[in-house]
């Protein structure tokens, strides 16, 4: 008989955010619905919990994590483990984001279990979990053999898609918060700042992405590739000289210093395509570059390309995408 | 200040990647291993504490293979750490980051530490598990994807952001704790030639590797993609056009949006 799977959702403006709902997806295509539970921590957690039955989970627990401090990853391990042990999940699944991938390291050790993150496949087969996972920043991929018993899973974001189903009822409870150890009472919390000025999506999360380079030569010029990203309601990004140079910050910085998206789409906007930008970006599913140089490296792992002058063609792909998406 | 920075010996950016001859994992012959990116910028970020909290001490400490680690250690030192410790294991034993992480928190428990560093992830398996299993194992605060990592004398705590999918968030927490680094610095130093030399005779700890459970972690596939053939281009007259095409495109044959 097949032991449960343990899904730790994670709750963003009040909703479950849409990675918790693919991991959901994917545990349940691993065993049932059934035998799936849901979990979520933190403020705003017991509204949040109700959103699993999306996806068909009906039994969903949640916790506080202790009124007035923070849900992160390692405060709420220890939880997770007892919750884990008590409901006898063999395998743990959560979307690898921040969260997720501090969740599986702290869990892992805390339950006993082996972990991988960065996860785009996954099955069960005799007895053991085998994973594909990309690796060197997408310049290869691995499998590895999980024998458990216990495996804890963080899913590379937008490899699996939100299942559509029937919505089921669910059934929420509380499960009790287990202190971890006594040194994170003097861990706070002190701000959240939002991210994205402008209201687009965050850059880790997006699953389209806009980033700009060298090639818009000054920092005024930026709003072109803001405007794209804006009519495809898309994340902007940039090249490490965009944000050497100060004309965007250092966290809209794609590559190997900064982030590595993957999202569904990736158009790169005057950059050249240095190694150290490809890796951060090399694993997204579609790749479009516009750039005037036709040698650019760029090319090379793009899908599709356009030379020209990135000052006639970007305003001209925004105009297009405006009209056929409608206002 | 006692800080530990973890570091590792990574495949160089640029390695041609190679499948070894069991396709199970990469062909390290002939490959050269450099300090993984984010532990030199823990490494950047252990001495500019270590420069701003008097009486400070960094200890590098690395686990694997000859002679890799050890070279891994010299350079590390060459940039201004006080100590290195190798906990050498056998070249093609366990890859598997937990078995690291609790092989270093037992030789980390038995260290000095206020303040544990290493990189978020290291360039090759990615795995960004190192840092919250350390944090867990030690019993002590652990965070990923910190940036602004200070230590604020008057009130004995390290304040930090960490990068998030919903923002910045703002932390304080008096030590130990255990940092998994994002922080990119534009300009970290680069060690000087005296300094190399002087690292070449600099003294290695070894410590014993203790703690691991066998792991249940085997590598089955390592695999190459397809060499990409190169973007299709796309034809045009005017920018319109070119706007036109690509869309379509997009829609129609990538169905990337509706």
């Amino acid at each position: 008989m097949s032991r449960r799977t343990l899904v730790v959702g994670e709750v963003r403006q009040g909703h479950l955010a849409d990675v918790s709902l693919e991991a959901a997806g994917r545990a349940i295509e691993l065993t049932e619905p059934t035998a799936v539970v849901g979990f979520v921590a933190g403020s705003g957690a017991e509204a949040a919990a109700g959103e699993f039955a999306r996806v068909g989970i009906a039994d969903v627990r949640w916790t506080d994590a202790g009124s007035g401090s923070d849900a992160s990853a390692g405060r709420i391990a220890p939880t997770v483990a007892a919750l884990a042990r008590e409901i006898e999940a063999d395998l743990v699944i959560v979307g690898g984001t921040t969260f997720g991938r501090d969740l599986a390291g702290a869990l892992a050790i805390r339950w006993d279990a082996v972990s991988a993150t960065g996860v785009t496949d996954v099955r069960r087969e005799a007895g053991a979990i085998h994973v594909r996972r990309p690796v060197f920043g997408g310049r290869a991929t691995e499998t590895r053999r999980l024998a458990g018993p216990r495996v804890v899973l963080a899913l590379r974001p937008h490899a699996f898609a939100v299942p559509s189903v029937t919505p089921t009822t669910v059934r929420t409870s509380g499960f009790a918060f287990v202190e971890p150890a006594p040194s994170w009472r003097e861990a706070k919390l002190l701000a959240l700042e939002p991210a994205a000025a402008g209201g687009g999506p965050a850059l880790a999360d997006a699953s389209i992405v806009v980033s700009g380079g060298r090639g818009v030569r000054a920092p005024e010029n930026f709003r072109l590739v803001e405007e794209l990203a804006a009519s495809l309601g898309a994340a902007v990004g940039a090249s490490r000289a965009v944000t050497d140079a100060g004309w965007r910050p250092g966290t809209f910085q794609v590559g190997q210093t900064g982030k590595a998206v993957s999202p569904q789409l990736y158009i790169a906007v005057g950059i050249s395509g240095a190694i150290q930008h490809l890796v951060g970006m090399v694993s997204s599913r579609v790749i479009v570059a516009i750039n005037s140089d036709p040698s650019a490296p760029i090319f090379r792992v793009a899908d599709y390309g356009i030379v020209g002058d990135l000052f006639q063609i970007v305003p001209a792909l925004t105009a297009e995408i405006r009209r056929v998406r409608g206002p | 200040m006692e800080i530990v920075v973890c570091v590792k010996p990574v495949p160089e950016a640029e390695t041609r990647l190679r499948v070894a001859a069991d396709g199970a994992r990469l062909d390290a012959e002939g490959v050269k291993f450099v300090l993984a990116g984010y532990d030199e910028s823990a490494v950047e970020q252990a001495l500019l504490l270590k420069e701003a909290v008097a009486g400070s001490t960094v200890h590098a400490i690395a686990l694997g293979p000859a002679p890799r680690t050890e070279e891994v250690l010299r350079a590390a030192v060459a940039l201004g750490c006080d100590k290195a410790s190798w906990i050498e294991v056998p070249s093609g034993g366990s890859d598997d980051p937990l078995d690291a992480a609790r092989i270093l928190a037992a030789a980390i428990r038995g260290l000095p530490h206020d303040l544990v560093l290493c990189g978020k992830q290291a360039g090759d398996d990615e795995s960004g598990l190192v840092a919250g299993a350390l944090a867990e194992a030690l019993g002590v605060p652990g965070f990923g994807y910190v940036v602004d990592l200070r230590w604020d004398a008057a009130r004995s705590r390290f304040t930090f952001h960490r990068a998030v999918e919903s923002g910045q968030e703002s932390w304080e927490c008096p030590g130990p704790i255990v940092i998994g680094l994002q922080q990119a610095w534009n300009d970290p130093r680069t060690a000087k030639l005296p300094a190399i030399l002087k690292s070449r005779k600099a003294t290695i700890t070894k410590i014993a590797a203790s703690g691991a459970a066998a792991s249940v972690a085997t590598p089955e596939k390592f695999e190459l993609p397809a060499p990409r053939t190169g973007a299709k281009m796309i034809e045009y007259r005017t920018p319109q056009e070119a706007a036109e095409k690509l869309v379509r495109i997009l829609r129609e044959d990538a169905k990337v949006f509706p």
